[in-house]
């Protein structure tokens, strides 16, 4: 498994306090944006990629507001990701909609707060069952972009 | 304004006091259920949202479940939706500003009705300002749009509705 990082120039800071975190928590890091040259778009498809190749991978994207690479992310098919600024939010949405990656706003989540997000969401875990018809539902929606993933 | 509003089993209460809130402020309300506490799928009330929204039979659209993000990711699925789940009124203000979000989205039992009527009252008064830069980038965004074969079909989900009924998701 491994944790994809993304920002854009907003998000650059804060995604920077992120990897070295996650860094000391031997977490594998990839950071798909190491410049502040990106904006949130470029970072959520750099993402969205590492994402389509490896299921086991998961992926947390920062710029201002969080809701730019949120509209993004979610319209791409087989990806469902989450808005969060709270703590239950990131671990429920591992548990309830199987969520793979989460974006956070810099603007209006601080630093303690980000770290503990990041925390809830890569120990969470996905409890399946019932909830998995919604994300069959979910993922039948849309269609593969060939840039993003082959076949 | 004319807004369409979505829900889950888990978050009908909160619909219900949004409803109540917009009708009292004049709004003409277009509820696209569920309508009760019955286990249900939120992605049958996102979709609904999002291409009432998409097609302009609603101005705007409400979306709501437990989190927000189930929902709001169905809504996000449908082309020519841009929905932000926010739990303050400075960044559901940005999404319309920056972003012209057409839909908003809440987590019914991570933020109080209260608040969450007060970030509708915001984002219905605000305006998209768009810039060089916004417009880039939803243009970026719209050419990520996509839609599954028949996704606008109102059986589109049958296939899972019957696994669900055979008891296959347990």
């Amino acid at each position: 498994m491994s944790v994809i990082l993304g920002s854009d120039r907003y998000g650059y800071e804060l995604k920077e306090v992120l990897k070295k975190e996650l860094l000391a928590h031997n977490y594998d890091v990839i950071d798909v944006t190491e410049t502040k040259d990106y904006d949130f778009i470029d970072a959520s498809l750099a993402a969205a990629k590492l994402l389509y190749e490896n299921d086991g991978n998961f992926g947390i994207i920062i710029d201002a507001w969080g809701s730019g690479p949120f509209m993004t992310l979610t319209r791409l098919k087989g990806i469902i990701a989450a808005q969060v600024s709270d703590e239950r939010s990131a671990y429920m949405t591992r548990a309830h909609n199987n969520a793979h990656i989460i974006t956070i706003g810099s603007k209006i989540t601080g630093p303690e707060l980000a770290v503990r997000i990041a925390h809830a969401f890569l120990q969470g875990s996905y409890e399946g069952g019932r909830h998995h018809i919604r994300v069959d539902m979910l993922n039948k929606m849309g269609r593969y972009l060939p840039e993003l993933k082959e076949g | 304004m004319k807004i369409a509003l979505g829900c889950d089993h888990i978050a009908t209460d909160e619909k219900i006091q949004v409803s109540e809130h917009l009708k009292q402020a004049g709004h003409t309300v277009i509820d696209c259920g569920t309508y009760d506490h019955f286990r249900t799928h939120y992605p049958i009330y996102g979709k609904k949202v999002g291409e009432l929204v998409a097609r302009g039979d609603a101005d705007l659209g409400i979306c709501i479940c437990g989190t927000g993000v189930g929902i709001n990711n169905a809504v996000n699925k449908v082309p020519g939706i841009r929905s932000a789940l926010v739990r303050d009124l400075a960044a559901a203000v940005n999404a319309k500003e920056e972003l012209n979000a057409n839909v908003i989205g809440f987590g019914g039992k991570i933020t109080g009705i209260f608040l969450i009527n007060d970030i509708i009252d915001a984002f219905i008064a605000a305006e998209y300002h768009p810039t060089e830069e916004s417009e880039r980038l939803l243009a970026k965004m719209a050419a990520l749009n996509t839609s599954a074969e028949n996704q606008e079909s109102p059986d589109f989900f049958d296939e899972f509705l019957e696994k669900w009924d055979r008891g296959e998701y347990r």
